[in-house]
């Protein structure tokens, strides 16, 4: 009899499982790495795709209701959001995802930022006072997001905190494999002399120690007049470069005119997760980048 | 029988090495090279095996590394400082009729809402402060400057503090705010997307409807995006006028909103507002003998309802290459009580109705296109139509319209140039009007509100 009653006052009293931590992550590569790291205790939602500017998306109404409704906002920060994201906050109602509270976290808070601007001044273009936040195009930079990330769902979902330590274990092991994997991979492409159309790839380039050459936008953000690319061309007369990098969200015009007057090589990777067919998630991502690359370099 | 397959096959193997007993030192020799090949793999493979220990442990120190250099955070003694921007306009416009006399046949021209200065002109000069205050509220104002006859004058169009991330959705905003009317009345003059405002925002709230007072907003929990809210205020803003105390003016509304696809977003709205006036004065009156002037003053209720409706377009749902915009709003405003100067006085029920709908293509990432209809109606009756006249209100029913097209140059996202060309008809006389105008901001990046 004393069994029964503690059984059902154990019913009574033992709150139901937390549901499930509702994600909304900014952009698709965090998306996936919340996936990753929170397997079935997570539900996620990416605000942006693969194909999409993250500089230049609208506080759309089916975004404020996802925001309304976060336990946990991942988002790049960095001012890649700067445009979108407070309106969102604002318009949420929800106080688990405002600046500094246990939902709100910004990767780009735990690696170290490039290409900090000495000056600022937007004559210079879209510059980006916090310094670049295109991190997730180098897996070291992902291995220490992973971190940070999977230490915040602890926190935040403390019953499934075993869960989430041992999810990103795992994780990281797998990571580290890979990251090695790649680098071997990669390895015949250390010192390759290249051109980007956008300065997305500065992460990319210092792990793999890829020499940028040029770039064809002059001004971050600003598209570049037939004098910018004039001026690319000259420049690579003297120091040639054997591939040209676009992103998959940017429109290739600019990149398919330098293809028309040298015999440079065009690569389009995928940036981030959906940015083309194979990228599925963050391993099919960087499987496919170094594919690419060293495929255009045959 | 058990046996024969086996015999079979032994003496299928002895009749073959019988056979090709001669190659046997040329098999010899293949073995050697496989097992040579097989010895050149396995070397190259402990070479790899090493190398992908070393390239491990390289890993390990990179990460050691990237982890070891604490991330930067820039100290300033500003850091503080709220987000400050500045939006910057100039135009040239040029009417072929005379600006000073356009009307809006059935509508009375209040506040700002009459055309901008011929020639080149400043328009208005904004200056946006906005910050949050501290872990529970977050404010912000514009102050407009802007020309009058020769003098300078500085407009409080917004300063509100609102809660940030009360719980639960809702959110609480308190000052003087664009009232959550429609679609466009909530952005910034400068944000929308012609030079001038439409045609009904000019005739009913003298271009923008603004509260002084409390905003209360409910966001539903669910997937698709539903808010209601509403606002309490003082009574004071035009169409409403007077002093009240206690709520002088009060709206309710509701909108919603999705994606379709990925391509496709959309946005609906209604909302109801209802004063009661008390003395809205008309025109600026006209002259009785001794050059005295002597406002009709309106008294009574005045309600108005909306509609809008929003579609946008992009390939991808990426607004920056292309995109596609389709608004539609309606407005209708009802309205009973008196009028009077000081020596007449009249019943009057007026209705004043009218909407806009407008296209903007965004072709390319630096150029946008659009076109806009205007038209509007107006049904008005008073027991002494001489009041009507000194209102400078037309009552016979004219359908005042408008046509306008506008190409744009946006230099980057601070900045854009508008070219734009009306068809007028807001009154009988047809009216050609040419806009030339930028717009810029600098200082704190402004918001991408849908």
């Amino acid at each position: 009899m004393k069994k029964l009653i503690y059984f059902l006052l154990s019913l009574v009293i033992t709150s139901p499982a937390m549901a499930e931590v509702s994600i909304f992550a900014c952009e698709p590569e965090w998306a996936a790495l919340s996936r990753q790291l929170g397997g079935d205790k997570v539900t996620v939602f990416s605000a942006t795709t693969g194909l999409q500017d993250p500089h230049y998306i609208q506080a759309r109404p089916s975004l404020i209701s996802k925001a309304r409704r976060a336990d946990l906002l991942i988002c790049t920060g960095a001012g890649l959001e700067a445009a979108w994201l407070p309106l969102l906050q604002r318009k949420s109602g929800n106080p688990a995802i405002q600046e500094g509270a246990s939902g709100y976290f910004m990767a780009s808070n735990y690696v170290r930022l490039s290409d900090i601007p000495t000056s600022l001044d937007r004559s210079q273009g879209h510059v980006h006072a916090a310094g670049n936040p295109h991190i997730q195009t180098s897996p070291l930079n992902i291995m220490q997001v992973a971190k940070a990330l999977s230490q915040r769902l602890q926190d935040i979902d403390s019953a499934n905190a075993d869960f989430y330590q041992q999810r990103g274990d795992d994780f990281t092991q797998r990571w580290q494999a890979a990251i090695t994997k790649w680098q071997q991979q990669a390895a015949q492409l250390k010192g390759l002399p290249v051109v980007v159309q956008h300065n997305s790839w500065s992460y990319l380039f210092d792990w793999l120690k890829l020499k940028k050459v040029a770039v064809l936008e002059a001004k971050p953000g600003v598209p570049p007049t037939i004098n910018d690319l004039n001026k690319v061309l000259n420049q690579l007369k003297k120091t040639p470069a054997k591939l040209v990098i676009h992103a998959a969200y940017q429109p290739s015009r600019a990149t398919d005119w330098l293809v028309g007057k040298t015999n440079i090589t065009k690569v389009t990777l995928p940036f981030t997760v959906g940015g083309n067919k194979q990228s599925t998630d963050l391993f099919s991502l960087f499987d496919n980048t170094i594919q690419l690359l060293v495929d255009a370099t045959k | 029988m058990k046996k024969s397959p086996l015999a079979l096959l032994m003496a299928v193997t002895f009749a073959s090495s019988a056979v090709f007993a001669d190659d046997i030192s040329i098999l010899k020799k293949e073995l050697a090279q496989i097992r040579a090949d097989y010895e050149d793999r396995i070397t190259q493979l402990e070479q790899r095996l090493a190398y992908a220990e070393k390239e491990a442990k390289v890993v390990q120190t990179e990460i050691a590394a990237v982890k070891a250099t604490p991330p930067q955070r820039a100290q300033r003694n500003n850091s503080f400082n709220p987000a400050i921007s500045m939006v910057l306009n100039g135009q040239f416009s040029d009417y072929r009729r005379d600006a000073n006399a356009y009307e809006l046949n059935g509508f009375n021209l209040q506040g700002e809402g009459g055309l901008a200065t011929e020639g080149f002109s400043l328009s208005e000069s904004e200056i946006t402060m906005s910050a949050s205050i501290d872990q529970l509220l977050f404010g912000q104002s514009t102050i407009a400057l802007h020309d009058d006859t020769g003098t300078t004058e500085v407009g409080i169009e917004e300063a509100f503090i609102e809660t940030l991330g009360l719980r639960n959705g809702l959110t609480v905003r308190a000052g003087r705010f664009y009232s959550p009317m429609g679609y466009l009345n909530e952005k910034h003059i400068h944000a929308w997307n012609f030079a001038d405002a439409p045609l009904i925002y000019r005739g009913l709230f003298g271009n923008q409807l603004t509260t002084d007072g409390i905003k209360l907003s409910y966001l539903l929990p669910t997937e698709q995006y539903i808010e209601l809210g509403g606002t309490v205020g003082s009574g004071g803003q035009h169409p409403s006028a007077g002093n009240h105390s206690g709520i002088g003016d009060w709206l309710i509304y509701a909108k919603t909103g999705g994606d379709i696809g990925i391509n496709h977003s959309w946005q609906a709205s209604v909302s109801y507002w209802q004063a009661s006036p008390e003395d809205r004065e008309y025109g600026g009156g006209h002259n009785h003998g001794g050059g005295i002037l002597d406002p009709v003053l309106f008294n009574g209720d005045t309600d108005i309802s909306n509609i809008s409706l929003i579609y946008k377009w992009a390939p991808n749902g990426n607004f920056r290459q292309r995109n596609f915009t389709l608004l539609g709003e309606y407005f209708y405003l009802n309205e009973e009580g008196s009028l009077n100067n000081s020596i007449e006085f009249a019943t009057y029920d007026g209705k004043q109705y009218g909407g806009f709908i407008e296209g903007l293509y965004q072709f390319t990432p630096q150029w946008r296109t659009g076109l806009r209809y205007d038209r509007l109606g107006s049904k008005l009756r008073a027991s002494d139509n001489e009041l009507l006249t000194d209102a400078d209100l037309d009552f016979s029913g004219y359908h005042p319209q408008r046509y306008s097209l506008m190409l744009e140059w946006l230099p980057s996202e601070f900045s854009r140039i508008r070219a734009q060309i009306n068809h007028d008809k807001s009154s009988r006389d047809d009216d050609t009007q040419l806009f030339l105008q930028y717009t810029v901001s600098i200082g704190a990046h402004g918001a991408h509100s849908f």
